[in-house]
């Protein structure tokens, strides 16, 4: 009797978990099809034959490579600066008593908080106003002609530097978290120890510091490298022109191209793209559980 | 010694502090406070107001409150936060945690399939649900409901705001399945054995010992979620940008087109700052609320 | 109220065998105690009676029904668990009353009969906290109310006492007997601390691995252990074994440690198929200091000394045996004096090569 009643309650959860499954899956059947079909259209059908050309012409057809590069030039960058500001912030926060610790703590939250969309119409001020004293100072320096070359590296809007920038701050208040929290639980004891063995600031972080915080660094980087990647709002709004075209910017224009639209090559495209980040996601949880167990319990 | 080792850290960890505190300050803080400052003037992207934005004090708020559009977009707003945020991934991102809570097979398995949603960008999600539902009787929703004699139709337009809200618990359970799951295993296993001896029925179980250890997660999650959902704009955008006739127009997507496409710059930052408000509001409860647990 | 009976129960958890053939009884309003070292398979043979694991096979019957596909709450028993498992988010009064209260007994009537079993645990100011504002103590004792408030046949105890301080346990061990005085339930309590075997039970079933080892009233355990096993495991401190051969079968059986000392065995009737070696058990409380006369059987070395005030520990070093001897009060011995030894023949046991006492 108790062995039937369970496996009835079995029953259920194998059923509604397959449901969701399906549900969860079933929308990428379709990119995942579509991309190796010769014939891809928009809907869901079954390939007649299997081809790799999608994916070539992805790195061949001048566009598809152009914007995999900036998205990763850019979001790399962005991750760097992340990892770097966030730990040294992320350090401070987690070792300072001072008074102001945390009202700020509280503010970083809230700032996760702020719809994007809110932000961009005064940052795009801002962002046009740097721009135009940044462009004051490139046309001084450099020759005329490498002066767009030179604008779309340091620019602010329509420039790397910018979009870099702005990215860089969206991903902060997580990455700062996070990072704290990991440095909360490692105990000053090794900090401690180095120092009475007569190392320096700088050597400290160097050699005791980084090494020990690369769990907490790398939770962050990756959910940095995520949220950046798969960010749509920042690079529309900033980028205009063709070359400079980020990843999602890209897919979503020649989308929306309604006739000649080869959704092959479309599906190859965005499976490349989705693939760095759900990559990204099963290594950040690994790291995530590394740094929480203890955090979210407290 | 002593005192000049701690006020040389002090001093140092400021400094660590600082570029954090640059970027943020000028890349959100500033632009925050310059949004408040925007939406009383009447500045705009063309025209006389682009290059002369004059102070026009609560004028632009004033418009709102007559706004159909902007009404509109929050009862859309208001609808898709509900539907999807509330009930959708909470109730299912509750039931695949208890489900995955008993001793399952495939568990890794059914673990990714629900976490897939979560990890893709958001384009490329928005993309792949437009196979799902455009193009009428093509789309693959078309396909399916017609093996259940529904008729095909062009769900984005027909039916586009239920629409979102599907898509959006889809992108969602597994957020939702992640701190319900962090909160399950808070509750010891011997408290649900005590209760079947004291005879509880599974249901009662639930009702009466599960869910109620469950509310500080559950109160924590709603207000994550409902100011992240709030804030969302690629995922609807690249679906119906807010269309078709405003039928999908969250106010992420309201406050865009009212500022780049309208250009009504001072009229966006107003909206802007109403959302702002809002959710700085829910920011502050969660951040409460987080204290109280960590 | 009722009599457990344990027949040839066996449990798999997959394929490893966890109780292997286990049976005894438990007569009404008994305290009967599984003791045992870790996993030997006490707690998941609690648990079988109690309902919260199935049997895989052999019968557990409950005044002579077999009760193995009863669900829990049906069996008229109640548990208290290890770590309490109270509800910690209603409060003691809500604790208590549970289970009447899911079965819809007027509220009035539960505030009554939960006030009745407060008054009996103490508990009768405390009603209105939360466990998380309740000690150790105090937390148990909600346990047992929420426990006895459904008046069972029958109340389980797992481990209850081990998360308790040292002198919490000595006091809640008094509490424990108090209430089956006053109660009268059957109780099946599991320890592995074998001072609350002794002290509390009726009877004692003691388990190793799956086995029943022994299974008496407890100053037959301790009295006339049946293995080397129960021999060491009852009584603290434990009994020393001593390795020998048994020579002189016919006329005078005498026992010839390995170390070269002998005592005689007098009084037993040993077959002289008996085989060497074997072991002699003898408690530290059956070895007496002595002269160093014809009446010492041995002599040692202090190696140390452990004392307690009202008695003392000597470890007596002989060879590569070492003896525990207790001595009553203090004694002005230091490592490395010489002792000799008396042992005393009424507390002889002696052990086979398969552990087993002998003569049967």
């Amino acid at each position: 009797m108790t062995l039937r009643k369970f496996t009835r309650a079995e029953a259920t959860a194998y059923g509604f978990l397959t449901v969701t499954l399906l549900f969860c899956l079933l929308p990428f059947f379709w990119v995942f099809l579509a991309s190796v079909d010769p014939n891809a259209s928009l809907f869901l059908s079954v390939p007649k034959g299997i081809t790799a050309d999608h994916f070539i012409k992805v790195f061949t057809a001048n566009n598809g490579r152009r914007w995999f590069f900036n998205s990763l030039v850019t979001v790399g960058a962005t991750t760097a600066l992340v990892v770097v500001v966030g730990g040294m912030g992320g350090y401070a926060l987690s070792r300072t008593t001072a008074w102001w610790k945390s009202p700020f703590l509280y503010a970083i939250i809230l700032v996760r908080v702020l719809p994007p969309t809110a932000l961009i119409v005064p940052l795009y001020k801002f962002m046009l106003f740097a721009n135009g004293l940044m462009s004051a100072v490139v046309r001084s320096v450099v020759p005329p002609d490498s002066a767009r070359s030179a604008m779309q590296i340091c620019g602010f809007v329509d420039g790397y530097l910018g979009l870099i920038l702005v990215l860089s701050a969206m991903q902060l208040p997580l990455a700062l978290w996070i990072i704290k929290t990991y440095f909360d639980l490692t105990p000053k004891d090794y900090e401690e120890a180095a120092l009475m063995d007569g190392a320096n600031g700088f050597q400290r972080m160097h050699r005791i510091l980084v090494p020990l915080a690369l769990p907490g660094l790398g939770a962050a980087g990756l959910l940095t490298f995520i949220g950046a990647w798969g960010d749509f709002l920042m690079p529309l709004t900033f980028i205009s022109s063709a070359e400079l075209q980020l990843l999602p910017i890209g897919l979503f224009r020649a989308f929306q191209r309604a006739n000649t639209i080869d959704y092959g090559y479309l599906s190859a495209l965005a499976l490349l793209y989705m693939l760095p980040a759900v990559v990204a996601f099963g290594l950040a949880r690994r790291f995530l559980i590394q740094t929480f167990t203890g955090g979210i319990k407290g | 010694m002593a005192m000049t080792y701690e006020t040389r850290m002090a001093w140092q960890n400021r400094m660590l502090l600082v570029p954090a505190l640059v970027l943020l300050g000028c890349f959100i803080l500033i632009p925050a406070a310059a949004a408040i400052y925007i939406s009383f003037t009447n500045a705009a992207l063309n025209g006389f107001a682009a290059s002369h934005p004059q102070f026009v004090g609560l004028k632009n708020y004033v418009r709102l409150f007559s706004d159909e559009g902007f009404w509109n977009s929050l009862i859309v707003t208001f609808y898709f936060v509900f539907g999807s945020s509330i009930v959708g991934q909470f109730v299912l991102g509750l039931a695949s945690a208890i489900a995955l809570s008993r001793p399952i097979a495939f568990k890794p398995v059914f673990n990714a399939a629900i976490l897939l949603p979560n990890a893709v960008p958001e384009v490329v999600a928005g993309f792949i649900w437009i196979s799902m539902l455009g193009g009428g009787k093509y789309s693959t929703l078309s396909r399916i409901v017609g093996l259940f004699g529904i008729a095909p139709q062009n769900w984005l337009e027909s039916v586009p705001l239920l629409m979102i809200i599907v898509v959006n618990t889809w992108r969602g359970i597994a957020f939702a399945m992640i701190l319900m799951t962090s909160g399950l295993s808070a509750v010891p296993a011997e408290v649900y054995e005590a209760a079947r001896m004291d005879g509880a029925t599974p249901r009662q179980i639930f009702w009466r010992i599960t869910l109620p250890l469950l509310r500080p997660t559950i109160f924590l999650y709603m207000l994550v979620s409902t100011a992240g959902t709030i804030a969302i704009f690629g995922l609807i955008y690249t679906l119906t940008r807010g269309g078709p006739g405003g039928a999908t127009e969250i106010i992420g997507i309201y406050i865009y087109n009212q500022s780049f496409t309208a250009y009504q710059l001072g009229y966006g930052s107003a909206v802007a700052v109403i959302v702002l408000g809002v959710s700085v509001a829910i920011g502050a409860i969660y951040a409460r609320v987080l204290k109280v647990q960590v | 109220m009722a009599t457990i009976s344990i027949e040839n129960v066996r449990k798999n958890f997959g394929a490893v065998e966890v109780i292997k053939g286990v049976s005894f009884e438990v007569a009404d309003g008994q305290f009967s105690v599984l003791v045992g070292p870790s996993g030997c398979g006490k707690s998941t043979l609690l648990r079988m009676i109690a309902g919260l694991e199935c049997v895989t096979e052999g019968d557990i019957k409950l005044d002579g029904k077999r009760i193995n596909d009863v669900p829990p709450h049906q069996r008229g028993i109640a548990m208290v668990f290890q770590s309490y498992a109270l509800y910690p988010h209603m409060t003691v009064a809500e604790n208590i009353g549970f289970s009447l209260d899911l079965k819809k007994v007027p509220k009035a009537k539960i505030r009554q009969q939960v006030g009745q079993v407060a008054e009996l645990l103490q508990l009768s100011e405390l009603l209105d906290r939360r466990p998380s504002a309740l000690s150790g103590g105090q937390r148990q004792r909600v346990a047992i109310g929420r426990a006895i408030i459904k008046q069972p046949r029958v109340i389980l105890f797992d481990e209850p006492l081990s998360n308790l301080d040292a002198s919490l346990r000595v006091q809640m061990r008094a509490e424990l007997q108090r209430l089956h005085q006053e109660l009268k339930p059957t109780i099946v309590y599991v320890t592995h601390d074998q001072v609350e075997a002794m002290t509390m039970a009726d009877t004692i079933v003691v388990l190793n691995q799956g086995n029943v080892a022994q299974w008496a009233h407890p100053i037959e355990l301790y009295r006339h252990p049946r293995s080397t096993f129960v021999a060491t495991f009852i009584g603290s401190p434990r009994m020393n074994l001593i390795k020998g051969i048994i020579v002189g079968y016919d006329a005078t059986p005498t026992f010839a440690a390995a170390e070269g000392w002998t005592v005689p065995l007098a009084g037993r009737v040993l077959a002289a198929t008996d085989l060497q070696p074997v072991w002699l058990g003898i408690r530290p409380e059956d070895i007496r200091l002595a002269g160093a006369n014809a009446e010492a059987d041995l002599s040692g070395k202090v190696a140390i000394v452990e004392r307690l005030g009202a008695e003392t520990y000597l470890h007596v070093v002989k060879g590569a045996e070492t003896l525990l001897v207790r001595v009553q009060g203090d004694i002005a011995l230091r490592p490395g004096d010489t002792v000799h030894l008396a042992l005393d023949p009424a507390g002889f046991h002696l052990f086979d090569q398969a552990d087993q006492v002998f003569p049967a």
